[in-house]
């Protein structure tokens, strides 16, 4: 089964395919390695670092790897073998069309593995991770961090409360500006990133299959444009649910910085719930100082309800050291990412994209 | 005779039909408008034409042809099916039509009612107030202006309540045409076709019908993508996802991109916040500008300098065809061309 739980079903990874592990130690802490020291990579060393785990680091620029050891008191191994030899978990923040590699050598080496999203870059490398962790007894979890964002949390927990019946439409859209990176950097290489659909509506897409359960359609339009000076990137999916229900997913990189708005529309037989980061902004500072800002990449202002990264990666690391599961597991992941590739394919061929999932 | 404020005679208008919500508004601004003189109103039920007139007091017709013969103009605001029946029986008295939309139920229909305008030498008009909102217009001027660069997408939401509340025609087919996706693509499209210059020549759409306590009677949810001949995609959600609790009617907004960044405009959005007891609850009234006001006075210029107005018939057709495209991709589960659109 591959459900990401839709309403009524209760939360979790229930799938078949995840190994369902003996405890393991519990009397020591986790020992994290953070492979890929990237912007996602730092901020899961400082999340790690905010639980009181302090990672192992490896990253092919050494250089790079040893600044940031610096300045979160991580140690750098120098390679994928020392690092798998330090560590009872390894968290990849590689680019994405290198997670499945590192993935695969993690299990192997008997690591359990955290990745980011999205899960690879094909379906088939994403299908090669799940059976190299299950060979190997190891634990695979993706970081779908949105799944650990309060509003979305919340946002859910209405749904299954019944606050608004039976979703019916929805309505998902996170806008921001395009990643300030040179042109070259992996980011804008479709073929290694996916681009905006596999790196930022893959947020959605898994949302939107979380509180409405599997997808049986996907088409998209996207205005990418390949080259970084352009400065525009945009995509809208329109979903349709097995449930019936239907939803509209928008991701964009087209907004001047230092936007990044997030927002949810729910609508529901019985009622709607609605929420907009513009709107529910706990705090805003208009400092002089802070004209330039926006940083290299855009960040969904995590507030003051809590770190989303820390609250996803302590889940992962409890799920592991007590052999439960977390919210969501590497089949949700997997699925994320078909429908993922189904829109990125939609908006290649202007076709609309069915998905057939395995049976329940 | 009464003159406005240039000198010249008041444009007599009539008011065929009050079976839609909106009717109550352009009776009210019609009485007041300097340029107006509003003659009467007809309708097939006598009590609705009595009700419709009385808080003006203006005229209420039983016969048609009486208002007809007495007017230069007519709004007609019946039912969406009823339109064509009206629109040919003003034409035919030489009267010029301001009809609400949309303009048809269906393709077929709204092409009668251009054509029947065209032969009778009246002008047609089809009520898009949304041209005329600040919002949308301060839109249009961002994309003119070269504000955005290269326009590449245009994501609209007009979603609202059930109609049925204002008057219970809105979800029976046969009078409506359509749920949601009759209801609510025909603003943002239209908006859209005139602020991209260009026609839509693909569709693609999806509906349901949970909302609303699961009403089966029409769709209650809708979400259409288009794209236009320049290029550029456009999403509307048309939805019917406000419920009955929500403080207004609805409302439409429109986030565009493009290469020189993004707009956002929320049309209604120039409202108070008004927290009553337990059983008024909130209400948004609106104080912003009433764009139906620069709707009719575009039409009674029209009319009074024997021009086409802003806003055609053929706008209205070609929006009626966008809606005819979202249906049959329903139907079709897949993406519809839509030819030319020729006449």
């Amino acid at each position: 089964m591959a459900d990401g739980g839709g309403p009524g079903l209760h939360a979790g990874n229930r799938a078949a395919s995840e190994p369902r592990l003996a405890r393991t130690r519990t009397d020591k802490p986790l020992r994290v390695g953070v492979v890929g020291t990237g912007f996602i990579g730092e901020t899961h060393v400082a999340a790690w670092a905010a639980e009181g785990i302090h990672a192992v680091i490896h990253d092919v620029d050494a250089g790079r790897a040893a600044a940031l050891a610096d300045r979160h008191g991580a140690r750098v191994a120098e390679s994928l073998d020392e690092l798998f030899g330090a560590v009872d978990v390894v968290d990849i923040c590689t680019p994405t069309h290198l997670h499945a590699e590192v993935a695969i050598a993690a299990a192997r080496a008997g690591r359990h593995v955290i990745c980011e999203k999205p899960m690879a870059r094909t379906l088939a490398d994403a299908e090669a991770m799940l059976a190299a962790a299950r060979d190997a007894g190891v634990r695979l979890f993706v970081a779908h961090v949105v799944r650990f964002f309060p509003e979305y949390v919340a946002a859910r927990a209405a749904v299954l409360d019944g606050a608004i019946g039976e979703p019916a439409v929805l309505r998902l859209t996170r806008a921001s500006f395009r990643p300030r990176q040179p042109a070259g950097h992996w980011f804008f290489d479709h073929a290694k990133s996916g681009g905006i659909v596999l790196d930022l509506m893959v947020h959605d897409l898994d949302y939107a299959r979380w509180i409405a359960g599997d997808v049986v359609a996907v088409h998209c339009r996207s205005a990418s444009v390949a080259q970084p000076e352009a400065g525009v990137d945009h995509a809208v999916a329109i979903l349709t649910h097995r449930s019936g229900a239907i939803s509209h997913v928008s991701a964009s990189w087209g907004y001047a910085p230092p936007t990044f708005r997030t927002a949810v529309e729910i609508a529901g037989s019985r009622g709607l719930i609605a929420q907009d980061s513009t709107a529910t902004t706990p705090v805003t500072p208009s400092l002089l100082a802070d004209a330039a800002g926006g940083g290299l990449t855009a960040m969904a202002d995590t507030g003051l309800a809590g770190d989303p990264f820390r609250l996803e990666l302590a889940e992962f690391a409890r799920a592991i050291r007590d052999g439960t599961e977390a919210r969501i597991g590497a089949a949700d992941g997997l699925e994320a990412l078909r429908i993922a590739l189904a829109a990125d394919e939609s908006a290649r061929t202007g076709a609309v994209v069915r998905l057939t999932q395995e049976a329940d | 005779m009464v003159v406005d404020a240039e000198g010249r005679p008041p444009v007599r208008i009539g008011v065929l039909s009050a079976e839609h919500v909106h009717a109550p508004t352009y009776i009210s601004l019609l009485a007041s408008m300097p340029g107006a003189h509003l003659v009467g109103v007809w309708d097939d039920d006598r009590q609705r034409a009595a009700a419709a007139a009385e808080p003006v007091a203006t005229r209420a017709f039983d016969e048609v042809d009486a208002l007809l013969e007495r007017v230069d103009g007519v709004v007609i605001a019946s039912a969406n099916s009823r339109h064509r029946r009206l629109v040919e029986i003003a034409a035919a008295a030489g009267v010029h039509v301001l009809c609400e939309k949309p303009l048809a139920i269906t393709v077929e229909d709204a092409r009668a009612i251009v054509d029947a305008c065209d032969s009778a030498g009246v002008r047609l008009m089809t009520a898009f107030p949304t041209r005329w909102n600040p919002a949308a217009r301060a839109l249009e001027s961002a994309v003119r202006s070269g504000a955005l660069g290269t326009l590449v997408f245009l994501e609209g939401v007009n979603t609202g309540t059930m109609p049925d509340i204002h008057a219970p025609w809105f979800v029976d087919p046969t009078l409506s045409g359509g749920g949601a996706v009759t209801d609510h693509v025909v603003h943002l499209a239209d908006l859209f076709r005139w602020i991209l210059r260009s026609e839509v020549v693909e569709v693609y759409a999806v509906a349901n019908r949970i909302l609303q306590e699961r009403f089966a009677g029409v769709e209650t949810g809708g979400l259409v993508s288009m794209r236009f001949a320049s290029g550029v995609s456009a999403t509307i959600d048309c939805s019917w996802s406000k419920p009955r609790s929500y403080p207004t009617w609805g409302g439409l907004s429109v986030q565009a991109v493009g290469t020189g960044g993004a707009f956002g405009i929320d049309a209604f959005r120039q409202r108070l916040a008004v927290y009553g007891t337990h059983e008024t609850g909130i209400s948004w009234p609106a104080w912003g500008p009433n764009a139906d006001d620069g709707m009719l006075a575009e039409f009674l210029s029209a009319v009074r300098e024997d021009r086409e107005p802003a806003v055609t018939g053929v706008d209205g057709l070609r929006a009626v065809e966008i809606v005819d495209a979202a249906y049959r991709s329903i139907a079709a589960g897949a993406p519809v061309s839509l030819g030319a659109g020729q006449l």
